[in-house]
């Protein structure tokens, strides 16, 4: 099994949630989290005057999925949160040794 | 800093620079100047001077009666009808109640700006200081502000000195301040709301850092001795700047005294200036960078009270000027300092976020607040004097002003986090020489009366003029010297006072306390708690 762990930009959520649901991916867990990348954050106004703050807002999404999900999960991520333009993210891939589903006892695959 | 300005002097291409940086500010001042009295010379020009002798004057036989006389007038006041000193105690009280309601305001637009970690300290201050000052306002802040005894302080009733306000000890059932007709009492509840006003001003500036102790102590100072004494010399019925000018007072030579309707000197530049003291001497929050280093602002937690509070403050204006006339029986005068408030606000706004504009391309939301609030600050002082079109003058020039000594501070790195010298250290000034620039000529230099409008003649000597209708320097000169002189008071007491509490480590809330969080380390508490799902528990099942 292995994690996908995606930092995507914002406004791309319901798309990638409904593209992933097309393929079959029944959960995920989502945050709001800030960061910069290449993309070195953004300007703001405050007080009348510019400013370029560093941490800009995006969603991060994880989602644990047997290994022969893996390779269309992530295609599919990147496909759908691409805008083409700066800052659209990263997406990384974990290996996870253990998975149980808490309501039924459920163990590794069985619990993804 | 003035080391470093005279090393670089030495330099010849520095003084160049310099001088034609200068140079061009001075012509740029100039050129406003210039763009106002032609505005002026345009709109003014026309317009009959006679407005005040229209057939709505009411024309009962009072005298010019002063707001804060020095003797009460008896033989008037029997001829009164009896329902006005109820009254005008009625619009005085309204006043007080309108003003005291901008503490919410004050509040709410303190916490907004400051981030969750400071909020409960705000909080807490804001209660804290309304209630030292109200304590102490009827201890003897009122006596030593509005009481007759000299030319800096006071403390009897006006007109006798047997009669002493210290403790409101002497006050009898029917005392009245002066030939107001108000009850001292009314009247004491209408001068707290403006002493707390002045006491939460300085606040603003100090969020974030400030000990508690400080907090306190520094209040006791402002409320017990900085507004009350200074504020003595320009409202207290001798007062040396409210007696400026006239035979055997302060410069008798001028021929002018000191006016301030409302307060922008005496309540909002001595909020200001105490403001930007305890900036100075605290030092910025930690962590805190500035612009020209590179550094973020420190964001507002919550813009959506910082707005809510400044329409709240607006509102209450609505009491701090029209009710300041201390007579519903001028109705004309209320009605045209209410209607000069309210233009002064607008234009403040609309000038402070087209400034912001044109500069970053953005509509900012802070700008257009601190504008407004810039725009009736300045208006404060003139309100009674000016025309309708000079307010809205006076306020966009605040609007533009604001703005402005807000990046001043920011590349001075003073650390004043709602904007409080901005706003009303300078928009005060401003708006206190604005009465030398914009006062109309039409109305009353004594201000209102208690029995009725004001009737004068235009233009004669009872009637306060501005360079700009033709007054000549006089008033000018008079509010220069007025606003000069209670700033700079006002600086060197609070930079005293404030240096004073550092030295004995009572100002400044310890570095750690700072780091772990200010709002837990001064009163254990959170403004945000995050729970955790810890009050979710059912508790242990019984077996």
């Amino acid at each position: 099994m292995n994690k996908i762990e995606a930092i995507i930009k914002p406004f791309k959520l319901d798309e990638v949630k409904e593209a992933l649901s097309e393929i079959g991916i029944q959960g995920m867990t989502v945050s709001e989290v800030k960061g910069f990348g290449r993309q070195k954050g953004q300007t703001e106004v405050f007080r009348g005057s510019e400013y370029t703050v560093d941490f800009v807002p995006k969603m991060k999404l994880e989602i644990v999925v047997a290994d022969d999900m893996v390779d269309r999960v992530v295609k599919t991520i990147q496909e759908t949160a691409k805008t083409g333009k700066i800052g659209d993210g990263k997406i990384f891939v974990w290996p996870i040794k253990r998975a149980v589903r808490i309501r039924t006892a459920e163990v590794d695959e069985a619990a993804v | 800093m003035i080391k470093k300005f005279t090393t670089k002097m030495r330099d010849p291409k520095e003084r160049k620079f310099f001088y034609t940086l200068f140079g061009g500010k001075l012509m740029g001042a100039g050129l406003c100047l210039l763009l106002m009295w032609a505005a002026f010379a345009y709109f003014e020009g026309s317009a009959t001077r006679a407005h005040a002798d229209d057939t709505a004057v009411k024309t009962e036989a009072s005298p010019a009666a002063p707001a804060a006389p020095a003797t009460p007038a008896p033989a008037v006041a029997d001829a009164l009808p009896p329902y006005v000193n109820p009254i005008n105690t009625a619009w005085v009280l309204l006043g007080g109640f309108l003003v005291f309601g901008m503490q919410a305001g004050f509040t709410m637009l303190e916490a907004g700006f400051c981030r969750e970690r400071e909020t409960v300290n705000v909080l807490v201050e804001c209660m804290f200081d309304t209630c030292v000052c109200g304590i102490l306002h009827w201890a003897f802040g009122f006596a030593i502000m509005f009481g007759g005894g000299n030319a800096l302080f006071g403390w009897h009733l006006p007109g006798d000195p047997t009669k002493s306000l210290i403790f409101m000890k002497d006050v009898s059932l029917l005392a009245t301040y002066g030939s107001t007709g108000i009850p001292i009492l009314a009247h004491f509840l209408f001068q707290f709301a403006f002493a707390d006003c002045a006491s939460t001003i300085c606040s603003g500036a100090m969020v974030g850092r400030t000990r508690f102790w400080g907090d306190i102590l520094y209040s006791i100072g402002v409320s017990g001795l900085i507004y009350p004494v200074f504020g003595h010399w320009c409202w207290g019925p001798d007062g040396f700047l409210a007696t400026m000018g006239s035979t055997g007072g302060f410069l008798a030579g001028l021929g002018m005294n000191f006016h301030d309707f409302a307060g922008s000197t005496v309540v909002h530049s001595i909020g200001g200036w105490v403001a930007i003291a305890g900036a100075l001497v605290l030092g910025p929050r930690l962590g805190r960078r500035f612009k020209r280093d590179g550094g973020e602002p420190m964001l507002p937690h919550n813009i959506v009270i910082a707005v809510i509070g400044a329409l709240i403050l607006w509102f209450g204006w609505y009491g701090f000027n029209p009710c300041s006339t201390l007579s519903i029986m001028d109705n004309v005068g209320v009605a045209r300092v209410a209607a000069n408030t309210t233009l002064a606000a607008c234009g403040g706004g609309i000038a402070a976020v087209l400034w912001v504009y044109f500069r970053t391309r953005k509509w900012d939301v802070i700008s257009i607040v601190n504008g407004s609030l810039a725009g009736l600050v300045a208006i404060t002082c003139p309100c009674y004097w000016v025309s309708n079109a000079g307010s809205i003058v006076i306020g966009l020039v605040a609007g533009v002003l604001v703005v402005l000594a807000t990046d001043l501070l920011e590349h001075l790195r003073i650390d004043d986090p709602v904007g409080a010298w901005p706003v009303h250290g300078v928009c005060g000034i401003w708006g206190t020489l604005c009465l030398g620039l914009f006062a109309s000529g039409e109305y009353s230099a004594a201000g209102s009366s208690p029995t009725g409008v004001p009737s004068i003649v235009p233009g004669s000597a009872d009637a306060l003029t501005g360079l700009f209708y033709g007054g000549g320097m006089k008033v000018l000169m008079a509010q220069c010297i007025g606003s000069l002189v209670v700033c700079t008071a006002t600086f060197v007491t609070a930079m005293v006072m404030f240096k004073a509490l550092d030295a004995v480590s009572l100002l400044r809330v310890s570095k750690e306390g700072e780091l772990a969080g200010f709002d837990l380390d001064q009163h254990g508490s959170e403004a945000y708690p995050k729970s955790a799902g810890a009050h979710w528990s059912e508790g242990k099942a019984s077996s």
